[in-house]
């Protein structure tokens, strides 16, 4: 199924982050532009309930994926977000107008502070944004996931939705400023998934699977290649100074298991 | 200090072992201890030599490994039910200066020609000597035993565990924890004590305290309720399939003795841990624990969760880490890795295997996955060899064979992987039972990714199970 630019409902939440007014026009707005610069196509997008929260969880590679999907969607949507962007002054006001929730991605009880207020998104019973991979892919491979989306869901009882898009990274790649139109894009909702499909919700081995299992529908939404590193930790990905991590000396004598390229699993 | 020693300030008359009949006190296993470091220092064994020991759990495994270590020497405890060959191979790489042989390994003398080392018969040792020499005193680092770990992956390894590594872990469960084994116990000895569980936490720490251990030479459901109400047990130690025959047994009042349930050697399922619960009021705990950990890592005491290991005990750190040491997210799995006073001192003779699982600052990396929930319990997922990659997507064989058992005409299932072309490699299972494919085949694909579904189902008589509960995969890849 298709959507067209009059597939919205707009849902006030005026206690959540982010401005109504802004939501509704500004979105609206933005709406109408991306129809109209880009060629947009949208699929699945059946699997969006019509109320009720869901947990959306796209592929990365590009800025404007944050521009590319929720305007796929017919209903309002919430989103994490670097809280880099607080520095500059546009993006400090701009973005959590629209309802981005800046996260501090060092970890710790910032971090734990952005995850709640997702979680309050969700038991309002709204969409929430969040890219499984934690930062953009520079290889263009797909990541594996962390495991906050999936930890989330089992905290909300909210379905993931997994999303897979193809034609952002040409619109915009990474180190471009501004977005080059006319290009095709096209955004694919998946159908909703929930943990109790992948084992007791209660028990933690579960959250990995699950993680794991949405990860492999983005890839036969969006094509990639599955890599099972974390995006920013390969030599591919320049991207590596985004979070900090801490590592422990490996045995002198063991072998690194090899992982395992290929191409999406059928 | 000698761990040797644990024996020596008890009183004389309380019971230490009872086999079958036949009951020893303190008193009487001190004298055949003595006895057995009497012949080995005849024979000429010195500190660090290697005395292997081959015995079921009978009185005189028990002195002849305590004996040994009273003389400085290493023991090697092997367990009399393997094949020859499989004996052959494990002394090949220990290389004992003397084998000490108990009545239930008495076949091995028939076979002697194929081994080099002498095999005295501990049949023949009297049970009481003049004069002995003392317990020769030990550093904390010196190795007292060498514990064989073929185990499920194969190659013989002999994991060297010192005096201070084996008398931590006893203490852990001992005096350093809520209710634990003190001298009143009774203990179940069931156990093979050619394991670190059944050595180390049962028998040592039993007789640690000075408490009373109970033998079954074979573990025997009908002879194992009987000891229970008979002898008193209070401290029931098993394996999960033990704990899975104990749990469906129709008996009222055998487990009334019972204070203490542990189970280790591997995961127990959740639905035996709530069987006990709810037919015989029974609450097992639960530790996880290798013999390169004296086995001591975890611990449920206190706070038993089905599914769950515990916490770590005290003094243990526990991270779960990527392959590349990177500390996981939480709430992630990743490989356990521990650090702690149990954390042995490398294997014998195998610098190459001691240099893929020890860090020069003490980290033990298991290849085991796991992860924490919440409250920081642990939660075991799988042996990382063990782990299927599909098309670079990592598939736990355990969810797999859950799933599959979920099944009532399914009574066991294994999977392997095989290489693919395309994929890397594909998931196999290997089922035991009354089962039609291509109902586990619907199954699978209502509840699993389809990279995890099995691409080939082989239906076989006997899975190959290891007498602990774990499975043998080599011997279907």
């Amino acid at each position: 199924m298709s959507s067209t630019l009059r597939d919205f409902t707009f849902e006030a939440a005026p206690e959540l982050p982010g401005s109504d007014r802004v939501s509704q026009y500004g979105l609206g707005g933005l709406r109408r532009i991306v129809h109209r610069l880009w060629d947009l196509t949208i699929e699945g997008v059946g699997n969006i309930p019509a109320d009720g929260p869901a947990i959306l969880c796209p592929n990365h590679l590009s800025f404007c994926d944050s521009v590319f999907v929720p305007v796929s969607l017919p209903r309002r949507v919430w989103a994490i977000g670097k809280d880099e962007y607080m520095v500059g002054w546009k993006t400090k006001h701009l973005f959590p107008a629209f309802g981005m929730i800046p996260i501090d991605r060092s970890g710790g009880e910032a971090a734990q502070a952005a995850l709640d207020t997702a979680a309050r998104v969700l038991e309002g019973g709204h969409l929430f944004i969040i890219y499984p991979e934690g930062t953009r892919s520079r290889s263009g491979d797909l990541h594996k996931a962390r495991t906050g989306a999936a930890r989330l869901s089992v905290r909300c009882g909210a379905p993931i939705i997994p999303v897979g898009h193809v034609g952002t990274l040409e619109v915009q790649p990474p180190d471009r400023f501004t977005m080059k139109p006319g290009l095709p894009v096209t955004v694919r909702f998946g159908a909703p998934m929930h943990i109790s499909d992948f084992g007791d919700p209660l028990d933690p081995r579960s959250i990995r699977p699950f993680a794991d299992a949405v990860m492999f529908e983005i890839a036969q939404l969006s094509g990639q290649k599955y890599v099972d590193t974390y995006a920013g930790s390969s030599d591919n990905d320049d991207d590596q100074n985004d979070t900090e991590t801490k590592a422990i000396p490996v045995p002198p004598g063991r072998a690194r298991t090899p992982k395992m390229v290929a191409a999406p699993a059928s | 200090m000698n761990i040797a020693s644990i024996i020596e300030t008890h009183d004389a008359n309380r019971v230490a072992v009872i086999d079958r009949d036949n009951t020893l006190t303190y008193g009487e296993l001190r004298e055949r201890v003595a006895s057995i470091r009497h012949l080995l220092v005849e024979h000429g064994v010195r500190p660090d030599d290697r005395v292997a020991v081959t015995a079921g759990n009978e009185p005189m495994f028990v002195a002849a490994v305590l004996g040994a270590l009273g003389v400085g020497a290493r023991v090697i405890p092997m367990t009399p039910n393997d094949p020859l060959p499989e004996v052959d191979r494990k002394l090949t790489a220990v290389d004992p200066k003397i084998i000490l042989v108990g009545e239930e390994a008495s076949w091995m003398h028939d076979h002697a020609s194929g081994i080099d080392a002498p095999m005295i018969d501990l049949g023949s040792v009297s049970t009481s000597v003049a004069t002995s020499p003392e317990i020769v005193d030990r550093d904390d680092d010196d190795i007292a035993i060498m514990m064989l770990t073929s185990g499920v992956s194969g190659n013989a390894k002999a994991a060297m565990l010192s005096h201070g590594n084996l008398a931590w872990a006893q203490a852990a469960v001992c005096e350093n924890t809520i209710d634990g084994m003190g001298a009143d116990d009774v203990v179940f000895g069931s156990l093979p004590f050619s394991h670190i569980f059944g050595l180390n936490v049962v028998l040592f720490a039993a007789l640690r305290m000075g408490a009373q251990v109970v033998l079954q030479r074979r573990f025997d459901l009908g002879e194992s309720l009987e000891l229970c109400a008979d002898r008193g047990i209070t401290l029931l130690a098993g394996a999960p399939p033990m704990w899975r025959r104990w749990s469906t047994a129709d008996v009222a009042d055998a487990f009334a003795t019972v204070r203490l349930a542990i189970s280790g050697a591997a995961a127990l399922p959740i639905d035996v841990f709530e069987e006990m619960q709810q037919r015989h009021g029974i609450t097992i705990e639960e530790g996880y624990g290798l013999t390169e950990t004296s086995p001591i890592v975890t611990s449920s005491r206190g706070d038993a969760k089905g599914g769950s290991v515990g916490r770590p005990v005290d003094g243990v750190e526990l991270i779960l880490v990527e392959d590349d040491g990177t500390i996981v997210d939480r709430g992630d799995a990743g490989e356990i890795i521990v650090r702690g006073p149990g954390i042995f001192k490398g294997y014998f003779d195998d610098e190459d295997a001691t240099n893929e699982a020890l860090t020069a600052d003490g980290w033990f990396w298991t290849g085991d996955v796991g992860v924490f929930d919440d409250d920081g319990r642990v939660y075991i997922v799988d042996r990382i060899k063990d782990i299927i990659i599909v098309s670079g997507f990592n598939v736990y064989p355990a969810e797999v064979e859950n799933v599959l058992l979920g099944h009532g005409g399914v009574r066991g299932a294994v999977i392997v992987g095989n290489t693919h072309v395309d994929t890397g490699e594909t998931v196999v299972a290997y089922i035991s039972g009354d089962v039609d494919i291509a109902e586990l085949e619907q199954l699978a694909a209502s509840s699993l990714s389809r990279y995890k579904c099995p691409t080939k189902y082989h239906l076989v008589e006997e899975l190959p199970v290891a007498p602990s509960g774990k499975k043998i995969r080599r011997e279907l890849r």
